[in-house]
């Protein structure tokens, strides 16, 4: 946690220590002023919540047990005497000590877990007392060493640059072969050797960078598990929250994949968990009528296939059904009765991750964080991932993402289209077939060939990208590549396929911010870029049967606005850092008053809010939001230190769309949820 | 002591001397400083135009451009700038300039704004010139908005004029960037 967050942290806690102090004081002599009550009941909720927010579990820890007493308080069980504002004090003093030690970076200067216990039984001056300054034992020498991950990064774009020099040294090779057979005599006699001994030379090079690049990438990588801490627990709460007894397995946690991935894979877990545990797997009761164990069981899976890692999540639930599911995408209009009678069983299933067909579900989404399967989708996509859906009426429901081992380098197909030469990710390709004129025919509007039986959807790779189209002669094979994608085929011919290669991914630059069809760069053995295509955007292109091109847009995007909700100055601040950083424009609010007045001159198009304010809570001010014109439709993120489902649920029933707990709460969470709900 | 004498009128002159040419040289260096502005000059739309050396980082030849789909006119492709890939622009249309075929003499001037690199293509590159502040004009009210936006005025040169461009502003121009955020 940076060290801003926590200079604004302790200026803030002496704020509220300060109130609670002189506030406490005051109830000892009017012990039933329920409103200074409540008002410290605040302060230390709020100091409780701004802890968790900066990971200070120590001061949370102790302003929870005095939230507690003081909850006591106010329900009239806990006396409001002497000697409990004593020990209120008591509380402030403590957290008073800890957040100076905290401003001089020291280390706490008391036994907390002593002293809360301490403080649960009404006895602190021995803990307080007690306060020894601890011994720093020095770090000792060890087998591992601390390296910064930007200088990991820059190593491995480095042994990068590596590659692709050996790659030009491959394509000088294949020249001298050429200049090799022109020339003749001594001069032959003399190249010959020379030209096998450069082979050697450079073949060893590629063993000594292949290498090198392994462990380069070996140090980036992480197991899976070191992801999967959180989620027994989390089933196991959510099961629990449901009525429902449900199992967790993980299967090849020790499988490893780099640190990037593994980031964009725990939210997809989280996500898919959740699902199988409040969709999937049924009450108790209901399994042990279908002759089901009373125990369902959710399993994650692991392992490794190719160049690519599976990851697996598959619960033994009442599967999805096909015919429900086209019957919810026809009401919610997004196919039409003949398109649903036509649709195959399997297809029917990825009805599910198109925007709009989950975020309906999102207000009755019990445990889940408001968003739907179509940002799972979209995010695999964006490892360069693909998703695949299998289940069964009554019995299972499986959901398998194959994910690369790591974006630095992927093994790619380089073909030739529209004069241009592309590299596309191999493990989208199926098959490279070759097709004549009369092999294709128009269907429907669109043309189709038959691949292995089945008829599948053919597009010119250069009419998608808008490049110039090769002129045939009468007779000519075109080369089509079958690419598949969340299990859907689709066909794209080209003017050549120019062979398999390991590619360095390379970034556009900044001038760049996205470009459709685009994944990124890599450089070939001639020294010339290729442009690697992204191929859920040649999905994406076709399927809207437009051209392509007419999307492209270059006037500038509006800044995105947000409001953040807060009366803690440290969240309020955190939040606001994370967010400007990242390219919106944030206002705060120090209440729900405060954030309606706001609202109701400028529009914004997301609000970010607390529960626990004074005044109107997060839930009211998320109500009265949706009442007025100006934003109905505008997200609203709740983030709390309540924990409770009946919280997620409320959040929910008001109008938010998604809810993050404080405790857990950490940058990428806040931004990947921003990002799912308003890009 | 007569050679004394002497020897100090002749102190006395020398000094004199001295902080003539001292004051003389002072006020040539401060003329110089005024009246040069060191630009890199190149040929755009049949013009000459200009910019400050400082936003320049190098002259290539043209390489093969890799065009890139589903982008604005203006971005003519990418290269490969020493393992960087860089996009080459063409700003003639933005300038309200004709865009005549780059011939041989066609170069990429690479520059650098405050997050990337990008390539300008030019008709020719004429070098680095020194070109006299006392021939600057500013850009009349009458030319339209988008060039009086992107340029700062123009010299009257012997050889014709120079247009002065002002890359900061073409470099943050939003018509450039590729894609929204």
């Amino acid at each position: 946690m940076g060290k801003r967050y926590i200079e604004i942290f302790c200026r803030e806690a002496e704020e509220h220590l300060a109130s609670l102090q002189s506030g406490l004081l005051v109830l000892e002599k009017h012990p039933t002023r329920m409103s200074l009550l409540h008002e410290l009941l605040r302060n230390a909720h709020t100091l409780k919540g701004s802890a968790r927010m900066v990971g200070l579990s120590d001061i949370s820890a102790i302003t929870h047990t005095m939230e507690e007493q003081l909850k006591g308080m106010e329900q009239g069980n806990r006396p409001v005497d002497a000697p409990a504002i004593d020990l209120l004090l008591k509380g402030t003093d403590a957290v008073a000590l800890i957040t100076s030690a905290l401003s001089k970076g020291e280390p706490p200067p008391l036994d907390v877990e002593a002293f809360v216990a301490d403080y649960e039984r009404g006895e602190v001056g021995r803990s307080l007392a007690s306060v020894e300054p601890q011994e720093v034992i020095p770090d000792q020498l060890s087998e591992t060493v601390r390296a910064n991950v930007k200088s990991l990064d820059a190593l491995v774009n480095l042994i990068g640059e590596m590659i692709i020099n050996k790659k030009r040294l491959e394509a000088k090779l294949t020249r001298l072969r050429g200049i090799e057979r022109e020339v003749e005599g001594t001069a032959a006699d003399l190249l010959v050797p020379f030209r096998r001994d450069l082979e050697e030379d450079i073949l060893y090079l590629d063993y000594l960078i292949a290498e090198l690049h392994q462990k380069a990438m070996e140090l980036r990588m992480f197991p899976l598990k070191s992801i999967c801490d959180g989620f027994e627990r989390m089933v196991r709460d959510l099961a629990q929250a449901q009525g429902k007894e449900v199992r967790l397995e993980t299967v090849g946690a020790n499988i490893e994949m780099d640190r990037v991935l593994l980031e964009g894979l725990k939210p997809m877990l989280i996500h898919l968990l959740t699902n199988a545990v409040c969709h999937g797997i049924e009450p108790p009761d209901q399994r042990e009528s279908k002759g089901k164990s009373r125990q369902g069981s959710v399993r994650i899976t692991a392992r490794h296939e190719g160049s690519s890692v599976v990851v697996e999540v598959r619960d033994d639930g009442k599967g999805m059904d096909p015919v429900r599911i086209k019957a919810a995408a026809v009401a919610r209009g997004l196919i039409d009765q003949r398109d649903a009678e036509a649709m195959r069983d399997e297809e029917a299933l990825y009805l599910t991750l198109r925007p709009g067909f989950s975020t309906a579900e999102v207000v009755t989404d019990v445990a889940g964080r408001g968003v739907g399967m179509d940002v799972v989708k979209k995010n695999v996509e964006r490892i360069k991932g693909n998703l695949t859906m299998t289940s069964q009426v009554g019995s299972h429901t499986e959901i398998s993402l194959q994910l690369p081992l790591s974006l630095s380098v992927l093994d790619a197909l380089i073909v030739a289209s529209g004069g241009e030469t592309f590299a596309i990710p191999i493990n989208y390709v199926q098959e490279i077939l070759r097709v004549g004129e009369d092999e294709i025919t128009p269907l429907g509007g669109s043309e189709v060939i038959k691949v292995r039986g089945t008829t599948t959807p053919v597009y010119s790779l250069s009419d998608v990208l808008e490049l110039p189209r090769r002129q045939l002669l009468p007779g000519a094979r075109l080369t089509a590549l079958v690419l598949k994608l969340c299990d859907q085929r689709i066909a794209f011919t080209v003017d050549a396929h120019l062979g398999n290669s390991e590619v360095v991914v390379k970034g556009l630059g900044k001038q760049f911010r996205n470009v459709t069809f685009l994944f990124g760069a890599t450089i070939l053995g001639d020294g010339n870029p290729a442009l690697i295509l992204n191929v859920p955007d040649l999905y994406s292109a076709v399927a809207e049967q437009t051209r392509p091109g007419l999307q492209k847009s270059w006037e500038v995007k509006v800044q995105q606005r947000v409001l953040v909700v807060d009366d803690s100055i440290t969240t309020r601040t955190m939040e606001q850092s994370i967010l400007t950083a990242n390219g919106y424009l944030v206002e705060t609010a120090v209440c729900g008053e405060d954030a309606l007045e706001k609202a109701a001159v400028r529009d914004f198009d997301l609000v970010i809010s607390d529960v626990e304010m004074p005044g109107i809570n997060g839930f009211q001010l998320t109500r009265q939001l949706r009442a007025t014109d100006r934003h109905r439709e505008t997200p609203v993120i709740i983030v709390s230190s309540l924990s409770r489902d009946e919280d997620k649920r409320q959040a929910m029933e008001a109008g938010a769309q998604a809810y993050i707990v404080k405790g857990s709460f950490d940058q990428g969470m806040l931004l990947e949820t921003v990002q799912m709900l308003i890009g | 002591m007569p050679l004394d004498q002497e020897e100090s009128y002749d102190i006395q002159t020398v000094l004199a001397k001295m902080r003539d040419e001292y004051w003389h040289g002072l006020a040539e260096q401060e003329t110089g400083a005024e009246e040069i502005m060191d630009c890199l000059v190149f040929m755009l739309g049949g013009e000459r135009h200009a910019f400050e050396t400082r936003h320049a980082c190098e002259v290539i030849r043209v390489p093969r451009l890799v065009k890139v789909p589903a982008v604005q006119d203006l971005i003519k492709g990418v290269f490969n700038l020493r393992g960087e890939i860089t996009a080459a622009m063409d700003v003639r249309p933005l300038l309200g300039l004709p865009q005549p075929e780059l011939g041989p003499a066609g170069r990429i001037i690479v520059v650098k704004s405050e997050h990337f690199a990008t390539g300008i293509l030019a008709e020719a590159a004429l070098g680095v010139q020194g070109l006299p502040l006392e021939q600057f004009e500013p850009s009349h009210p009458g030319s339209s908005l988008d060039r009086r936006r992107l340029v700062r005025g123009h010299f009257n040169t012997d050889d014709g004029a120079t247009i002065l461009l002002d890359l900061e502003a073409l470099l943050t121009s939003p018509e450039i960037m590729v894609g929204a955020d």
